[in-house]
């Protein structure tokens, strides 16, 4: 049934917002048509026109909204009260809600958001998640989350956005938004693995959701397919990337038995569909290399001349930090670990990497490849020190101690 | 009642002389602890804390609030993190002990004081 209700959220929203303007006001009576719903479906049984039950009950709260707002009361002879059957509109709606859903996503990563503010409204109001639900992926009091959401509305109020598709002159940088922002919810859900983050794996299977809704309204865009294949090869490898203690177990050492086939082939199938079909963009390159890894029988088995292939490409299209780091591990597979330190070198004085702890750990991998145990060692620490991130702490420290225990090549006192 | 169980150590500079089975074992027995304590309902919060390395100190310094990189006071066991446990005095000292066998790091506890007026 919560299936249900996440599917029809968007529908209902927009079809509001259609009719009655006022994104926010909408956006809080589709909520409350939500909560209506979770309470009396599973003991009076799902209604025979779920939508048209949900937008009649929205629209009831939306009255009586603007009934107990006195300042709004002369709204009420206007648009709201003119009786409407939702049923009815519903019957000749074959394909209910496409559009609406997709001027939704555009409305929600809005420009003028933060992206933090993106993210927590696309998971509302296109998600359907309640604030309580989003609060705890985010770990943050709800209260907090709240008033996250609050300010977004009111921003989008601010900057007078109507409920229309962008331009088509600015529908390919829209388009760019409305992707970051399912990829960071996906990033989100994955990149926290620990026990105590049960409830953010739940982020990742949103971001599929969601981004599968995405692919189907816009089956001919090419980075939409390949954000979403992404998606799937990597997640495919969810349950062999940690143990069930909460531990991270690396690529290289995963059970590549416990990776999802079905995930696989899913997205190998589309992933060559669309390369090909359109001009190629990061999304669709990251798949491929995620496709790489993912059809290896072994980590030795893995195609690195490929993947660095790749990152080349990705290096051009999307040039970044990050892609340098990873760029610098296929270098070091395929050309030597040396290769790959002189090219992580180039990082030091990167700003963009000073606070993050992933240089020191790639760096810590490579000097452990170079047979340098001692400075990897203490890159291994010094990466430790330097992660937000608990399970990966973890994962750091019993590294540098396994190099520790290590007979040291040179004098062991010296620190 | 509430108490506060602290754990003073077990980051960063302090675990560079540890071994990789007694780093497994520390390891281990906190996130047992973590989930023990969490399964019976005993904990009301718990947090851990990032590497004092990576702290700022704000100082009152020549009449205005400085920020310096780094932490307040070079120890090298600092506060790595904490439970918040509803119970009695005798139970969080229990925990702390429990933890202290296997970590040897020193554990502080203290009693949360009320909000409310105790009339």
């Amino acid at each position: 049934m919560e299936g249900l209700l996440r599917d029809l959220a968007p529908q209902v929203l927009g079809a509001l917002v259609r009719r009655h303007g006022q994104f926010d006001a909408c956006e809080d009576a589709v909520q409350e048509a939500l909560l209506a719903a979770t309470v009396q479906w599973p003991t009076a049984g799902v209604p025979e026109r779920p939508r048209a039950w949900l937008l009649t009950v929205a629209t009831r709260t939306l009255v009586d909204h603007w009934r107990t707002d006195s300042a709004r009361r002369r709204r009420e002879s206007t648009a709201a009260l003119d009786p409407i059957d939702w049923s009815a509109v519903d019957a000749h709606d074959t394909a209910p809600g496409a559009e609406d859903t997709l001027v939704l996503l555009f409305l929600c990563c809005h420009p003028a958001l933060s992206p933090p503010s993106q993210l927590a409204l696309t998971l509302r109001a296109v998600g359907g998640l309640s604030t309580a639900q989003i609060a705890a992926a985010f770990l943050v009091p709800e209260a907090t989350m709240a008033q996250r959401i609050g300010r977004a509305k009111q921003r989008i109020r601010d900057t007078g956005a109507r409920f229309v598709l962008p331009p088509t002159t600015e529908r390919a940088g829209r388009l760019g938004v409305v992707l970051h922002v399912l990829y960071l919810v996906f990033n989100e859900g994955y990149t926290a693995s620990s026990g105590l983050g049960l409830h953010r794996a739940d982020l990742t299977t949103e971001a599929i959701r969601l981004t599968r809704l995405l692919h189907r309204l816009m089956p001919g865009e090419t980075e939409v397919a390949g954000l979403l294949a992404l998606m799937l090869l990597t997640d495919a490898r969810r349950a062999a990337r940690s143990e069930p203690d909460g531990s991270i177990v690396p690529l290289a050492e995963q059970r590549r038995d416990l990776w999802d086939a079905a995930a696989i082939a899913e997205g190998q199938a589309l992933l060559t569909r669309t390369l090909g079909a359109g001009p190629v963009g990061q999304y669709q390159i990251q798949a491929a290399i995620a496709a790489l890894h993912d059809e290896a029988g072994t980590a030795e088995q893995t195609d690195w001349p490929q993947i660095l292939a790749l990152y080349d490409v990705l290096a051009q299209v999307a040039s970044g930090p990050v892609v340098t780091l990873s760029r610098a591990v296929a270098l070091a597979m395929v050309h030597g670990p040396m290769a790959g330190l002189a090219l992580l070198g180039t990082l030091d004085t990167d700003d963009r990497l000073a606070y993050t702890h992933r240089l020191e750990a790639v760096r810590a991998h490579l000097l452990e490849q170079a047979g340098d145990p001692r400075a990897a060692h203490q890159a291994y620490l010094r990466a430790a020190q330097m992660t937000a991130s608990l399970p990966e702490q973890r994962y750091l420290t019993h590294r540098a101690a396994l190099l520790r225990a290590l007979p040291p090549a040179t004098d062991p006192t010296e620190s | 009642m509430k108490y506060m169980i602290m754990m003073f150590g077990g980051l960063g500079a302090s675990l560079a002389d540890r071994g990789p089975e007694w780093i497994t074992d520390m390891q281990a027995t906190m996130m047992r602890m973590d989930r023990e304590l969490r399964e019976s309902g005993e904990v009301v919060d718990s947090q851990h804390l990032m590497d004092p390395g990576q702290a700022d100190t704000v100082r009152f310094h020549n009449g205005a609030p400085t920020a310096t990189d780094g932490p307040f006071a070079e120890i090298k066991e600092s506060l790595a993190g904490y439970w918040i446990i509803e119970g009695s005095r005798e139970r969080a000292i229990e925990i702390a002990s429990q933890v202290v066998a296997v970590t040897e790091y020193p554990m502080e506890v203290r009693r949360i004081m009320d909000q409310t007026a105790q009339m």
